[in-house]
């Protein structure tokens, strides 16, 4: 007969109910081990009575108050990340266009030209993007200021994206779902060691309310014109990421101002469901908002499938772009002062390759990965 | 007319409700969920409510920094950390002499308790201690662990070993601790 080992008659001490029912039985049935398991039950309570401290009843809420306010602190302290100083660097007269007007108007331009359900309680998929294109805008119309006006209540389902720099290349694979893209060969002046960057996927819900708009309006002295009534209380649903960014050249020190080289990143492109307003409400109200440049809002309205097509805005005299047709693939090629970058969809998924090189090498680049 | 052309929409139809409604942040559910669990392992290695709640508080702070809350795995990092981290505390001679003598009296057990027993108890938790910090790492975790209220699953979970064999380690550790104790204590 095999008796109980000493593992399983300790597990019984604590976790009686997880054992298996013959080995329960076993132990009922014999003297020797339940005499072990007596010994091993004395030897437990023996080492409790050792390790016992004072009874201690923390207080979670106070806790996550302190370090949250140390998340805060650190966070303010952080040094900017590479992507982070890089834009700074490289785009400073593209800055203006994130401004939340234009960031409504994008929602805007992504639902014109779509059929809604009118039905109260239920989201449409109104876009999905399969190709993009250049959408040039004026420097000089858009506005210097941003206009922070609240059009309603945004959340995040779960919550907001978050970008983190990762090391290993599996471990950025395994966070973003997103397969490494590796060129065939790297342009000369482009080597060392590879940096990740993961992006997580997310939702978010905004909900127009024209109240909101009208004291954020007042707050900022910005004169709007009213919320139509078939748009207050609708929602817009968007969902982006995961990402996946690959970054050469960055090997030098934290804090040492870097540009990378190269850049590929990808992304599964986003996608936006509506309720209520329909696409044509949505569309005049938006690009009629302060903020929005009136040559960027004409060549929206312009875009043939706006359901299917990602517009990218590219400020007049800053970039020039170009469109290269290979293996049946529509690359946007974008050439800038600083260096050159090529964006495209497949499969659902954006794709980008930018750094400083010339647009052929960009192309090369982008028509070589697997 | 823009919407009048020939374009068929993917239609998802989804509640509204599941679109409005409040969604505590993934940091924050962890937090409170966890925290009891992580102050208690540090706690039970080193015997004192400050120190336990600093280690604790280092250890979400490293976590914030480094794992994402929505992770598999987050539950048992934390436990892990703060085993580990307190375990660190308790080698550091330095820190343990300062605790020690701070520590040596409670001051929150009611003051109706026999000050001799007092003092005796809290030289008997030194004593532990000391032979703790004198154990294996992974010997004096699975102790610490265990001895917290975690599960034997958790416990598996946060050192990474079998379920199965969380019964075995835990009585050679009890054992070694026994020990080491003892030999302490006839030195």
């Amino acid at each position: 007969m095999r008796h109980l080992t000493d593992g399983t008659l300790r597990r019984i001490v604590d976790e009686p109910l997880a054992v298996t029912a013959a080995d329960q039985a076993h132990l009922h049935g014999c003297l020797e081990c339940k005499s072990r398991s007596n010994g091993i039950a004395g030897d437990a309570r023996a080492t409790a009575t050792m390790l016992m401290v004072p009874a201690f009843d923390p207080d979670p809420a106070r806790a996550l108050i302190a370090v949250q306010a140390r998340i805060t602190r650190d966070e303010a302290a952080r040094p900017r990340r590479w992507y982070e100083r890089w834009i700074d660097r490289s785009t400073p007269r593209l800055r203006p266009l994130a401004t939340p007007a234009i960031a409504v108007v994008l929602a805007a331009v992504l639902i014109s030209g779509v059929a809604v359900s009118g039905a109260a309680g239920q989201l449409v998929r109104i876009f999905q993007p399969s190709t993009i294109v250049a959408v040039p805008v004026s420097p000089s119309s858009v506005p210097g200021r941003n206009v922070l006006l609240d059009y309603g209540q945004v959340k995040w389902l779960p919550e907001a994206p978050n970008a983190q720099p990762v090391t290993d290349p599996a471990r950025a694979h395994e966070l973003s779902g997103l397969p490494l893209l590796v060129p065939a060969s790297l342009p000369s002046g482009v080597s060392g060691p590879v940096s990740y960057g993961v992006v997580s996927h997310a939702t978010g819900s905004l909900t127009f309310d024209a109240a909101r708009l009208k004291a954020s309006a007042a707050k900022a002295g910005v004169r709007v014109s009213p919320m139509p009534a078939a748009i207050d209380g609708s929602t817009l649903i968007v969902s982006g990421g995961p990402a996946l960014i690959e970054a050469w050249g960055l090997s030098g020190a934290e804090g040492q101002t870097q540009v990378p080289t190269l850049v590929i990143a990808q992304t599964r492109v986003p996608t936006v469901d509506s309720s209520g307003a329909t696409n044509a409400q949505l569309e005049d109200y938006l690009l009629s908002q302060p903020g929005v440049p009136p040559d960027f809002a004409a060549q929206v309205k312009a875009i043939k499938d706006p359901s299917t097509t990602l517009p990218i805005p590219i400020p007049k005299g800053f970039a020039t772009t170009e469109t290269k047709t290979v293996n049946g693939i529509q690359y946007l090629v974008i050439k800038t002062a600083l260096g050159a970058g090529v964006v495209w969809v497949k499969n659902g998924v954006i794709y980008a390759v930018g750094g400083q090189l010339t647009p052929d090498q960009v192309l090369a680049i982008a028509t070589s990965l697997h | 007319m823009l919407y009048a052309r020939a374009w068929r929409p993917m239609v998802v139809r989804v509640p509204l409700s599941a679109a409005s409604r409040p969604v505590p942040d993934p940091f924050e559910r962890l937090f409170l969920q966890e925290y009891p669990k992580v102050v208690a392992i540090a706690y039970r290695v080193l015997a004192d409510r400050s120190a336990a709640e600093d280690v604790a508080q280092e250890v979400f702070m490293k976590f914030h920094r480094s794992v994402s809350p929505d992770s598999e795995q987050a539950s048992g990092w934390l436990h892990a950390a703060a085993v580990h981290s307190a375990l660190n505390v308790i080698r550091g001679e330095r820190r343990r002499a300062r605790r020690e003598s701070t520590h040596a009296l409670d001051p929150s057990t009611p003051a109706a308790v026999d000050p001799q027993h007092l003092v005796e108890a809290a030289e008997q938790r030194r004593e532990v201690r000391r032979a703790l910090s004198h154990l294996p790492e992974r010997t004096a975790a699975i102790l610490m662990l265990r001895y917290s209220g975690l599960s034997y699953a958790e416990v598996a979970t946060a050192l990474r070993i079998r379920v199965g064999n969380v019964g075995t380690l835990l009585r050679r550790a009890e054992g070694a601790l026994r020990k080491e104790v003892n030999r302490a204590t006839s030195d």
